[in-house]
């Protein structure tokens, strides 16, 4: 019994730590974008911040004045990135789940090989054919080089997600006459919506802000710049301007976070399929 | 059904690999044999293996190893070091979300997944300013705690630089390492431990003998998985340290992306797609596995 009880208070403790340190710089995030930016800093930083304010939720946008223009572009970049890969993993993991034809199994083995590239594997390439085409400073580089990184799970996630769904209707629809195309947009479109949703999120979240590297390099033009490097503009020559960044990190982050922890289950089971029996 | 089908539906899939996959990776081979940069585009001239030769001869900083070795030994290392934490506090952190004497479990496994949906480079921002030695929170506690003295620059020294960007990496993986592990450890039925108990085992027994065997095939898929991601990983450093202090946390895709774009007088494509070659068959290993292993429990 007093076994048990120990075990409890131990075990709490453990998870208590595990969260100090999964959210530390979610912590120092917020503490110091509530915090006045006027006010001195103190060392070491006071674990609660004397005073709060949010003002600096304001001022962020005095200092970086294109910080709307960055989220725009971001907003592009995720849309473009998920449109395409729609385009493309809809039709390929509805080809993937329901035909059985020569090509599948290479294919599908391909997709998961694919899915584990990075852009710095191809970044020099890419940078040179964009060069070549002329869409170095062009939205359409960042959105083209950056959705062949999100079809291959977004084939993925289609494919298992068809895979689940019996083919009872489809065959009757085809039975009565339709044909192999009306039959994709008039039934299998409306049923797999769960599945478009998640790859939607899933790529606009990683076109929105993942992708890092490609528009360092492919993106020198000011007024193109997604968030993630129109934040460097807090990095003034002399100082960071620590509050206002966090304040705009906060207010950034908000709602691709939030839409990834709404699908994060779905991309969970896609990656798991077949390593996790349920 | 048509037999054309399935080609017509796949076939924006196959262009999109062929395109923009198997084109720029064939270039990659291509480019590992010339001379070019990004200074003249009209200079290219072949030089057969001098950029392989390079790899293993150009010395900076290290006298002992050539650049880019010493580049894949880092990476090496690194990898090792953070998909190492990520195994380890994967397992025990999922098995405490996972345990009956903890109370709260539902509010814990929300807040696990944070991190994980948080961007890299954000993520990175706000561990620089953790980190920092004045007016970080890390010091803060450290020095509240009484551990330390003084506060650390974590990120001026080559080896804390090295260990902090290994720790914040795995910071970014463990989010998803738990909730994989987690989602394995959720399939062990209750009667295998009802039953070692009768046997008598106790707790670190039942953990060896039944948790981890159960857990196997997911442990392995998700460390594969990891180990490709870290292999990768280019966001953290740049931001924390842009391969700093003295090249201590340059890996080989930091190594890469300044030979290609930054050390443009004796750097270049062609050696930077020679370096890239051996990102891409260290990827290209481990993918094998991976798939071996998916193959092992799907039909594939």
């Amino acid at each position: 019994m007093k076994n048990k009880v120990l075990k409890k208070v131990l075990y709490q403790i453990f998870a208590v730590l595990l969260m100090v340190f999964l959210l530390l710089p979610i912590y120092q995030m917020v503490i110091t974008a509530l915090r006045p930016a006027n006010l001195p800093w103190k060392s070491p930083m006071p674990l609660i911040p004397e005073k709060i304010t949010l003002s600096n939720f304001v001022t962020a946008f005095d200092i970086v004045p294109r910080l709307p223009r960055y989220l725009l572009n971001s907003f592009i970049y995720g849309i473009g990135v998920s449109v395409i890969s729609l385009l493309v993993a809809i039709p390929a993991g509805y080809a993937l789940a329901r035909y059985n034809f020569r090509l599948r199994k290479p294919i599908m083995i391909f997709v998961i090989y694919a899915n584990m590239f990075a852009p710095i594997m191809l970044l020099v390439p890419i940078y040179v054919i964009m060069k070549k085409f002329g869409l170095i400073n062009t939205y359409l580089s960042v959105i083209l080089s950056g959705s062949i990184f999100t079809i291959p799970l977004s084939t993925w996630l289609v494919t298992s997600y068809m895979q689940t769904i019996p083919k009872g209707i489809e065959e009757a629809a085809l039975i009565d006459g339709c044909s192999d195309y009306s039959v994709i947009t008039k039934i299998v479109l409306p049923m797999i919506s769960p599945a478009m949703v998640s790859v939607f999120i899933y790529a606009f979240v990683t076109g929105w802000s993942q992708q890092f590297i490609l528009a360092l390099t492919l993106i020198k033009t000011d007024t193109l710049m997604p968030i993630t490097q129109g934040l460097y503009q807090f990095f003034t020559r002399s100082s960071v301007r620590w509050n206002e960044l966090m304040a705009a990190i906060l207010m950034s982050t908000l709602v691709p976070v939030t839409m990834f922890l709404l699908v994060q289950r779905y991309i969970v089971k896609g990656l798991t399929s077949g390593s996790v029996k349920e | 059904m048509r037999k054309s089908t399935p080609y017509v539906l796949t076939l924006p899939l196959i262009a999109a690999f062929l395109i923009f996959l198997l084109y720029p990776l064939y270039k990659v081979f291509m480019d590992s044999f010339y001379q070019a940069s990004f200074l003249n585009p009209f200079y290219r001239k072949f030089v057969g293996l001098d950029n392989y030769k390079w790899l293993f001869t150009f010395k900076l900083f290290n006298p002992k190893m050539s650049y880019f070795l010493s580049a894949f030994w880092k990476s090496l290392v690194w990898v090792s070091g953070s998909v190492g934490i990520k195994v380890v506090l994967g397992v025990l952190g999922a098995s405490l979300l996972n345990s009956r004497y903890l109370a709260g479990k539902k509010v814990y496994r929300t807040l696990v997944i944070i991190p994980w949906a948080i961007p890299w480079a954000m993520a990175s921002m706000m561990w620089a300013w953790t980190l920092n030695s004045e007016f970080g929170v890390v010091n803060s506690i450290l020095m509240n705690l009484h551990i330390v003295n003084r506060p650390v620059t974590f990120l001026s020294y080559p080896t804390t630089a090295f260990l902090t960007t290994m720790v914040v990496d795995a910071w970014m993986g463990l989010p998803f390492m738990i909730i994989m592990i987690l989602s394995g450890l959720q399939t062990i039925p209750e009667s295998l431990y009802e039953a070692a108990t009768i046997d008598g085992a106790g707790d670190v027994k039942k953990f060896f003998y039944i948790t981890i065997p159960m857990i196997k095939p997911v442990l392995l898929t998700v460390t594969l998985l990891s180990t490709v991601w870290t292999f990768n990983s280019f966001d953290i450093i740049w931001i924390l340290t842009q391969g700093g202090p003295m090249s201590a946390t340059e890996t080989l895709p930091v190594a890469i992306y300044k030979v290609a774009f930054l050390m443009i007088r004796f750097g270049g494509i062609g050696k930077a797609s020679a370096m890239t070659i051996f990102q891409v068959a260290v990827v290209t290993l481990i993918s094998v596995f991976y798939i071996r292993t998916l193959r092992k429990g799907a039909e594939l």
